[in-house]
């Protein structure tokens, strides 16, 4: 799919039920989703879940709002991919015989990626970075042949220094507009 | 001080708890332990129905006449799956019903045991919130908390699927400790800067409209509605589920808006510069196609579900509240004024319609002599088609919450059944069902509950010998072609007399009275047969998608032959 435009992000109870919920609420807007992740947040009993996805501000903003009254939600916010941090982790499995090893290892020493185990003709790599970033390091193992990618799709914050008056989940709607 | 209960002695125990009284169910399997345990409460009443659809449908409709949770019981596979349209219906309409279905044991979940079906996961998006009740310890707080949530707030449907082991197991009982701390209602904006920029608009705006939904009847502001428009003048629209919240009679009071409005009420939202709307959500049969609804209006927007606002139209002021609360809120705000020259225009729009009816046996006649014979104090429960519409804007409703019908999902097949609910809510006052002759034969097997209970609910079909309301869309969109349509039925009056009850069979409007009066008079069920003009038509009507300024006033005269 394209460029996500947005991230949005869930806090929600830690049950499985939650997330089905939470993930309902965002399959019934039928909008293109880049990838989904969820793990355990700051706050014990909750996680974070976090969708990377295309949408506008008025439909970033529906959806926000259908959420925040989903029961087992606690918060949630779609930032503006410009207004976020996104990163993810990804892990490949590429064919690796000894006549190769040196320029794997330069390759990932280029992209700070980190070899997490080997055996016989085998590497397994970890990267992390922007989805870009990480496209870029599987393109650049292509030619060795890659045997599995497994990425995690990808968490965000908000950025340090975001643009507060602009955030897409202020409740525009309610608010006095004329 | 607490005592060893079974998980299904623990849920008798806390529905009692929670005020219920009457449960609409049908058992099984999977839920039996239940039952067993039911033998030994007497306080709360079992309805058996004959199809679960109809427990969900009657605990809806007792949801709706009695602001109360309606409560029904299946077990799991069939019985919960038969559930599923009632939980959406009550789910679109805003319904606080619990459903409580049976489950196979633990064990078994995820092995595809008999008659276990995921409930959990197909009604996750037609309920507020469902529970998969993992240990009995946990019973009792978790249906509290699922009567609570189905009221908070927007009501809706709940569910818990309780496994037959967790309903035998044993747990330490505890009653419930002081009244229960409403739970904040989380995000909720303020809305006193809404309330004022309302009333600035209300005091400049030439033609100013109400619009009333059934959020003003689930908050009850019957009275704050009526203060609020005798205080400015302002005409009232009802929207579909916002019928009987302001009396029909009212010289203030417009109509109907949207597919079906009368041609005065659509024409006035479209010349309309600001609309109130409390408690609705423009749904697109209320607006038609919103690229061309009220061009020339702001709007004001109050609904207690912040989600809603801004959701199908823009609007200039939300304010995510209570109705009766910003209603009177608006209400101080607001000075008196008039809208006389406003009222005379829109007089202007209005427009006599009269169409021949076989034996003038029309929506007019029937609905003038129903009221003539219930009077005020009446419900009436409507199915969904053409009878639906024509009784929405035809019965002069006076009773607060006394029309009942199903909006948002549109389910035939609800008015019998739901009328059952109504009933026992309201057992000293009329219920009337009103059905096409296509929905009642839908749920008319409910007739058994009727007689096995004693629920004095009246029943009346409009038979047309049609899906009518389709048969309309296909003489106006698809050439007249009346493709699987003409729909056979039994003959009522005998079918009546099959189930002990009187039947009656109308076909002259000079009878209906007196039909209508015996007929209320029995004191259980009652059928009348109401034999219409076959290819009557609903109008106006605004063809789906189409603009609320381009109404369809006769039948396409290509098809029209
Ligand atoms: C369960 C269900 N199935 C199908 C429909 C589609 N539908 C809407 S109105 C209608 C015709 C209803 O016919 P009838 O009950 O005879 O009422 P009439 O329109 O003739 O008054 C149909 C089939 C529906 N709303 N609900
Ligand atoms: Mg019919």
């Amino acid at each position: 799919m394209a460029e996500p435009t947005h991230a949005l992000s869930v806090l929600l109870d830690d049950d499985v039920f939650a997330l089905n919920r939470a993930v309902g609420v965002v399959r019934r807007r039928n909008l293109p989703i880049a990838s989904i992740a969820v793990g355990p947040s700051h706050i014990p009993g909750a996680s974070r879940l976090t969708v990377m996805m295309q949408t506008d501000d008025a439909g970033a903003d529906r959806m926000v709002k259908q959420l925040q009254k989903t029961y087992g939600v606690r918060e949630a916010e779609l930032l503006r991919a410009a207004d976020a941090v996104a990163r993810e982790v990804a892990l490949v499995r590429v064919h690796a015989p000894a006549e190769v090893h040196q320029e794997l290892t330069e390759i990932a020493e280029l992209f700070k990626a980190e070899l997490v185990d080997e055996g016989p003709d085998v590497f397994v790599l970890q990267v992390a970075g922007a989805a870009w970033f990480i496209l870029s390091f599987i393109r650049a193992l292509e030619r060795f042949g890659i045997m599995e990618v497994a990425r995690s799709g990808a968490v965000a914050v908000r950025s340090a220094a975001p643009p507060v008056p602009s955030s897409p989940t202020s409740t525009s709607a309610t608010e006095t507009v004329l | 001080m607490s005592e060893t209960l079974s998980g299904a002695q623990i849920l008798c125990r806390t529905l009692v708890e929670e005020g219920v009284q009457y449960l609409f169910g049908y058992p099984g399997g999977a839920i039996m332990p239940f039952y067993h345990a039911l033998g030994d409460c007497p306080e709360l009443r079992h309805i058996l129905v004959r199809h679960e659809q109809a427990a969900a449908h009657a605990a809806d409709g007792y949801a709706r006449a009695s602001g109360r949770v309606g409560v029904c019981v299946a077990t799991s596979g069939p019985g919960a799956t038969n559930l599923v349209t009632g939980l959406a219906t009550a789910h679109m309409d805003s319904s606080p019903v619990l459903a409580i279905t049976g489950q196979v044991s633990r064990p078994m979940i995820g092995r595809d045991a008999f008659q276990e079906t995921d409930v959990i996961g197909i009604t996750l998006p037609i309920t507020k919130a469902n529970w998969l009740v993992q240990d009995a310890a946990e019973l009792a707080d978790t249906v509290r908390e699922a009567v609570a949530v189905a009221l908070d707030g927007r009501p809706g449907p709940v569910l818990l699927d309780v496994p037959k082991d967790v309903q035998n197991q044993k747990a330490e009982y505890r009653p419930k400790a002081a009244a229960r701390q409403p739970s904040p209602t989380p995000h909720a904006p303020s809305f006193a800067d809404g309330v004022a920029e309302a009333a600035r608009l209300i005091a400049a705006a030439q033609r100013p409209l109400l619009m009333v939904g059934h959020g003003v009847i689930l908050a009850g502001a019957y009275a704050e509605i009526r203060t609020l428009a005798e205080q400015t003048g302002i005409p009232v629209i009802t929207t579909l589920l916002g019928i009987s919240a302001f009396p029909e009679c009212h010289p203030l009071h417009l109509g109907m808006p949207g597919m079906h409005g009368e041609v005065h009420v659509n024409r006035a939202i479209q010349q309309a510069d600001l609309i109130v709307g409390i408690g609705l959500r423009f749904d697109d049969r209320v607006t038609g196609n919103t690229a061309a609804f009220a061009p020339r209006a702001r709007i004001v927007h109050v609904d207690r579900d912040p989600a809603e606002i801004g959701k199908n139209v823009k609007v200039t002021v939300g304010i995510a509240g209570d109705a009766r609360d910003v209603t009177r809120r608006l209400i101080e705000a607001v000075a008196p004024r008039r809208c006389d020259a406003w009222w005379e225009e829109i007089r202007g729009y209005m427009r006599v319609r009269d169409e021949s009816w076989r034996d003038g046996l029309s929506p007019e006649a029937i609905c003038r002599a129903l009221f003539a014979v219930t009077g005020e104090h009446c419900s009436v429960v409507t199915d969904v088609g053409q009878h639906q519409m024509w009784v929405a804007k035809l019965f002069p409703y006076r009773r607060p919450n006394g029309h009942v019908t199903s909006g948002g999902l549109g389910a035939m097949g609800f008015a019998v059944p739901a009328a059952m609910g109504v009933h026992l809510a309201r057992p000293d006052e009329p219920v009337w069902a009103i059905s096409g002759d296509g929905g009642f034969q839908m749920n008319m097997a409910e007739i058994a509950t009727m007689v096995q209970e004693g629920l004095a609910v009246k029943m009346a079909v409009f038979n047309n010998g049609y899906l009518g309301m389709v048969r309309q869309w296909q003489q106006f969109f698809h050439g007249k072609r009346y493709s699987c349509t003409p729909i056979w039925s039994p003959d009522y009056v005998k079918l009546a007399a099959a189930y002990g009850i009187p039947g009656w069979r109308v076909e002259r409007a000079r009878e209906l009275e007196e039909v209508f009066t015996e007929a209320n008079a029995v004191r259980g069920p009652a059928l009348v047969e109401l034999v219409i003009e076959q290819e009557a038509n609903v109008f106006p009507m605004i063809p789906p998608g189409g603009s609320l300024s381009e109404p369809i006033e006769t039948a396409p005269a290509a098809a029209a032959t």
